[in-house]
């Protein structure tokens, strides 16, 4: 089985749980549980980051979702013409947000986390900038079930 | 997006949302912030009707507890599947006390 759809938001964070839950039914027949949530957490994640950072949470912008369901893996790409993410942002190996010191209570962390959220989550994260558009391309594999 | 249940000096608040995600997450921190800019300092969240949080949610949440300060507590009630799950993955579970359910918090809290 292969099958593949385009789905597309106006930049409205009040829009990102319709396509969270439209690409969350679309996995149900791929995924379990565990997984639908990995997903739906890192997709929500990304096209926030595009709203937040890249449109400056203007509205009236274009945000665009492929979902390709291919044997044992979903592929997900967030496609936006905002302004790439600084290479900075990218990097995987940066600081860990979830290594804070419970004790310290100023500095548990209030945001910052939707990147490393996505990479824990999902099996590959790339990220292309192009001419025209920026493009984050997500894979969430089918786990062996357990035997 | 609240509902709140006074039981002796705790709070019980209900989220009545199924999502706190980026778009809900100011208003659930103003309401909670009015509840503790009221008075309130023992506190427990009932997340059993939600279904889904994200890291703008989270970070409203953590951003309450720095509000309540040291002498304030924010016990959660009721996190299941997903929700759960990112209190887990975030370690978030070692910030806030975890209880399956209302009775439980504010059981603890009242200890």
């Amino acid at each position: 089985m292969a099958a593949s759809i385009s789905l597309s938001i106006d930049s409205d964070l009040d829009k990102v749980s319709l396509v969270a839950r439209a690409v969350r039914s679309l996995c149900t027949d791929v995924l379990g549980a565990d997984e639908l949530d990995a997903v739906e957490l890192s997709l929500v994640e990304a096209i926030n980051n595009v709203i937040k950072h890249g449109y400056h949470g203007e509205s009236g912008k274009d945000v665009q979702v492929s979902v390709a369901l291919q044997p044992g893996q979903v592929v997900i790409e967030i496609i936006d013409h905002a302004p790439p993410m600084p290479a900075q942002v990218l990097e995987k190996d940066s600081e860990d947000p979830f290594a804070f010191d419970e004790t310290d209570l100023a500095n548990i962390p209030e945001g910052g986390m939707g990147l490393a959220l996505i990479h824990m989550n999902m099996d590959e994260v790339e990220y292309h900038s192009g001419e025209a558009e920026n493009r984050l391309r997500m894979v969430k594999r089918v786990s062996p079930s357990p035997t | 997006m609240l509902s709140t249940d006074q039981r002796g000096n705790i709070l019980v608040v209900q989220v009545e949302e199924k999502r706190i995600d980026a778009s809900k997450a100011p208003i659930f921190k103003d309401e909670m912030t009015r509840c503790i800019e009221g008075g309130q300092n023992q506190i427990v969240l009932d997340l059993s009707r939600v279904d889904f949080i994200d890291s703008s949610g989270l970070g409203a949440l953590v951003s309450c507890l720095k509000r309540l300060g040291p002498r304030g507590s924010l016990a959660v009630a009721g996190a299941t599947g997903a929700v759960s799950r990112l209190f887990t993955l975030t370690r978030m579970d070692r910030v806030f006390a975890l209880h399956p359910n209302v009775e439980a918090a504010v059981e603890q809290l009242s200890a």
